[in-house]
């Protein structure tokens, strides 16, 4: 009766670990059922099996999957905070590009985990493939190693200008190269602003996006802008070594574009 | 697609139930008590394993060595050079590894100590044993532990057992030895073997590619 009841378990867990959707349950799938199966080897007078099916199903084998899923299983995105297409809200993470980004990973069947960096710390991020992405109103700059998925979000780069006093800008953004090298430079755009405000600095070259998010805050309120550059567009950048994770993220925001879901997101999130 | 999975899994139910309800015939078992004895075992298994198929058993102890030479090859040029932040610990893990490693060690040496007289025997033990690493592994971190672990001894341990293992092999075939003591020293050698090979394996792809 043991060995029924066991050799059903087997096969409900084996039918369960097949059709998971996220990997990581069918890999516990699968090892619960090297358990299940060394008890029906114990039932069928087989002690030496079923140990060896313990130690080396259960064991080593999930083991070697985890490590194998701790590479695949997720997407990780490198990503500075950029109000409104990559933003957090409270515990939870919105906006446009956080649409695209958690609709893409499961299309790969992989969980996305963002960090947040800043915009200096994402070249070396993408070098070493620690991350697979960086988003979060990303610019390229000349010289980055990375491939440059289609352009999600036009933009340009604009000077605000709101005294005297040198310009700044964030620190690895585009926006540094319009400026001297010896230019101030800040950690975020939020120190940017900050600074701004303070009168540290007599103005900066940002994205139009932020300008308009400072704008509407109220911290430019006198302010001359003009451009400094125009047809740029926030993308996403893929690590050089993701190739194949490059190709797919094309596809789906070549798909995403088609079906005209990205101008709909475009209105919602922008307007 | 999905008619012929289900047809796959009705025909696989339909095998396990045939299977357990002892449908298929049974062979006749000769009486294995004396045969098993003969050897010095009481374990019909350790009995046929390390005495009437010793040559299998140590071909298949060969081959497992080829393979763990061809991952340490074959990994050589993927090697990482500069060092992974290590990922933070958890408590739960170190404690869990405190509480369980004596204990895991230990029943693996039991199991290949009494491979003879009961289950177990050399490669349960063995993966055992690599199982026990392994969750050392998880708890301290791949490298840490490899580096603990002194690669060099570990190889010169695992060729040391090979060269003793196809000894032992020959003196059965020359010298006639047999015995419950000649199994004890066996299932020891197959052990260390096993598991320094499932700990080599594991390190090399661990700090090869992925992260532990």
């Amino acid at each position: 009766m043991g060995t029924v009841l066991l050799s059903v378990l087997t096969l409900a867990l084996a039918v369960f670990a097949l059709t998971q959707r996220r990997l990581l349950w069918g890999v516990i799938g699968v090892g619960v059922h090297s358990l299940a199966l060394a008890g029906v080897y114990l039932f069928l007078a087989a002690p030496d099996v079923a140990l060896t099916e313990a130690a080396i199903g259960f064991g080593l084998v999930t083991f070697v999957y985890l490590l194998a899923l701790r590479r695949t299983g997720r997407l990780v995105v490198a990503a500075s905070e950029a109000y409104p297409i990559l933003y957090q809200e409270g515990e939870r993470i919105v906006g446009l590009e956080w649409e695209i980004l958690s609709r893409f990973g499961r299309s790969l069947h992989r969980d996305v985990e963002v960090l947040w960096v800043p915009r200096s710390e994402i070249p070396r991020l993408l070098a070493s493939a620690e991350v697979d992405l960086a988003a979060g109103g990303f610019l390229p700059r000349d010289g980055e190693a990375a491939l440059l998925s289609s352009p999600l979000v036009p933009t340009r780069l604009v000077t605000v200008r709101t005294g005297e006093g040198p310009l700044g800008a964030v620190a690895g953004d585009r926006g540094q190269d319009h400026l001297p090298p010896d230019a101030p430079t800040y950690e975020d755009h939020e120190a940017l602003v900050r600074a701004l405000a303070r009168g540290e600095i007599g103005g900066a070259v940002v994205d139009l996006l932020r300008a308009r998010q400072w704008f509407l805050a109220g911290h430019l309120r006198d302010a001359e802008m003009t451009p400094v550059e125009d047809s740029l567009a926030f993308r996403f950048a893929v690590a050089a070594s993701e190739t194949e994770t490059y190709a797919a993220l094309e596809r789906f925001l070549h798909d995403f574009s088609a079906t005209g879901e990205l101008a709909r997101s475009l209105e919602e999130h922008l307007s | 697609m999905k008619w012929a999975s289900g047809m796959a899994i009705l025909a696989l139910v339909l095998l396990v139930a045939a299977g357990t309800w002892s449908l298929f015939p049974r062979p006749d078992v000769p009486p294995w008590e004396e045969e098993t004895a003969a050897w010095g075992a009481k374990n019909a298994v350790a009995a046929i394993v390390l005495g009437a198929r010793l040559w299998d058993t140590l071909f298949e102890v060969l081959v497992y060595a080829m393979a763990m030479v061809g991952v340490r090859l074959a990994l050589r040029p993927l090697r990482r050079t500069e060092p992974q932040a290590p990922l933070p610990e958890t408590p739960l893990l170190r404690r869990a590894a405190d509480v369980l490693l004596g204990p895991i060690v230990v029943f693996a040496i039991y199991l290949a100590a009494s491979g003879h007289l009961g289950p177990g025997g050399g490669f349960p033990a063995g993966a055992l044993l690599g199982s026990g690493l392994l969750l050392l592994a998880l708890a301290k971190g791949a490298d840490r532990l490899g580096g603990e672990l002194h690669e060099p001894i570990l190889e010169r341990g695992e060729y040391g057992a090979i060269v003793a293992l196809l000894a032992a092999g020959l003196g059965v075939l020359f010298l006639g030895w047999v015995g419950g003591g000649l199994f004890v020293g066996l299932n020891l050698l197959i052990a260390l073997e096993v598991a320094i090979g499932a700990w080599v394996v594991l390190h090399h792809f661990a700090s090869s590619r992925g992260e532990v």
